[in-house]
């Protein structure tokens, strides 16, 4: 099992949170299973954009970008979409 | 002097091409191609600072139209290559500016592309993109390097806001290509219905 690592993006504008290594992610799976949770998805078949409690955008090797500059609530929105789609954590750097 | 529309991003080229045409006593009209949700705010919050200081320095107003191209990504993310898709958005960008430039009785076009910064910006990629529009396209920093781009733009006063922090395109491919030719570039235009796509993007635009 990988791990995920949450950082801040390139342009500092939003934080990513990057899978090592790499995941192949079901889009379609994906999208399901965040509908089944009433999150409105948008498909753009290379990627998936999900309304949490910010804008989400999850692409199919399984980088997660979180729109937000607030590193703790960054944490938060990923660690929902986690539990809902079962990926892996958050590497703490220990 | 004549009148012109350039494409403003919120990076550090378009405000000193806009410079430099402003600076020559051009009358220009800016047009903002907004990406979200594959950006944030923070790129129309940039064009709008860029024109503020731009407007301060020369004492003329220049109009700006804010055009939705989220959802045309989106459209050319489900159908087309996405290996071409950065030359395919630009084609879509420069439909909607030279639209403007009809409404506006503009007769050219204005980008702050130089050769070869980015993968758009190879000559081929250039010119797939651009055989897209018919007006004339001025480039004023093509034979520019980002050395002298960002030397102007500290002396313009509008380097700090476009580096102020913000979300780069997630639209952009792993391995944008670099070479492209318009076969090819027509060949996945065939999937689309262009004119119902930029009609859309046109009639949703704003004026700033």
């Amino acid at each position: 099992m990988g791990y995920y690592s949450l950082r801040l993006c390139a342009g500092g504008g939003a934080f990513e949170a990057v899978p090592a290594p790499r995941l192949n992610l079901d889009l379609r799976r994906v999208k399901g299973a965040l509908e089944a949770s009433h999150i409105p998805v948008v498909d753009a078949r290379v990627m998936l954009i999900a309304q949490l409690e910010r804008e989400v955008t999850l692409s199919r090797d399984g980088r997660v970008l979180i729109k937000t500059k607030d590193g703790a609530e960054a944490a938060s929105i990923f660690g929902r979409l986690r539990e809902l789609l079962d990926l892996p954590s958050v590497d703490s750097g220990n | 002097m004549s009148r012109g529309v350039v494409l403003m991003s919120g990076g550090i080229d378009s405000p000193v091409a806009l410079y430099y045409m402003l600076r020559q006593g051009h009358d220009m009209v800016a047009v903002h191609m907004d990406n979200r949700p594959f950006t944030d705010d923070s790129p129309l919050e940039k064009v709008v600072d860029h024109l503020r200081v731009l407007e301060t320095t020369f004492g003329r107003k220049v109009p700006l139209y804010v055009l939705p191209h989220g959802p045309t990504q989106i459209t050319l993310m489900r159908n087309t290559d996405r290996h071409v898709g950065c030359v395919m958005c630009r084609r879509f960008m420069w439909r909607s500016a030279e639209r403007i430039a009809e409404r506006e009785l503009a007769s050219f076009l204005v980008t702050g592309e130089a050769l070869g910064q980015v993968a758009s910006q190879t000559l081929s990629n250039m010119r797939s993109a651009t055989a897209s529009v018919h007006l004339p396209i001025v480039r004023p920093l093509i034979g520019f390097d980002k050395q002298e781009i960002e030397a102007v733009a500290r002396g313009i006063g509008t380097y700090s806001i476009s580096t102020r922090p913000g979300l780069c395109c997630q639209a952009v491919p792993d391995k944008p290509a670099t070479r492209t030719n318009l076969v090819q570039i027509l060949h996945e235009e065939d999937r689309l219905d262009v004119d119902q796509i930029v009609d859309a993007c046109v009639r949703r635009a704003v004026v700033m």
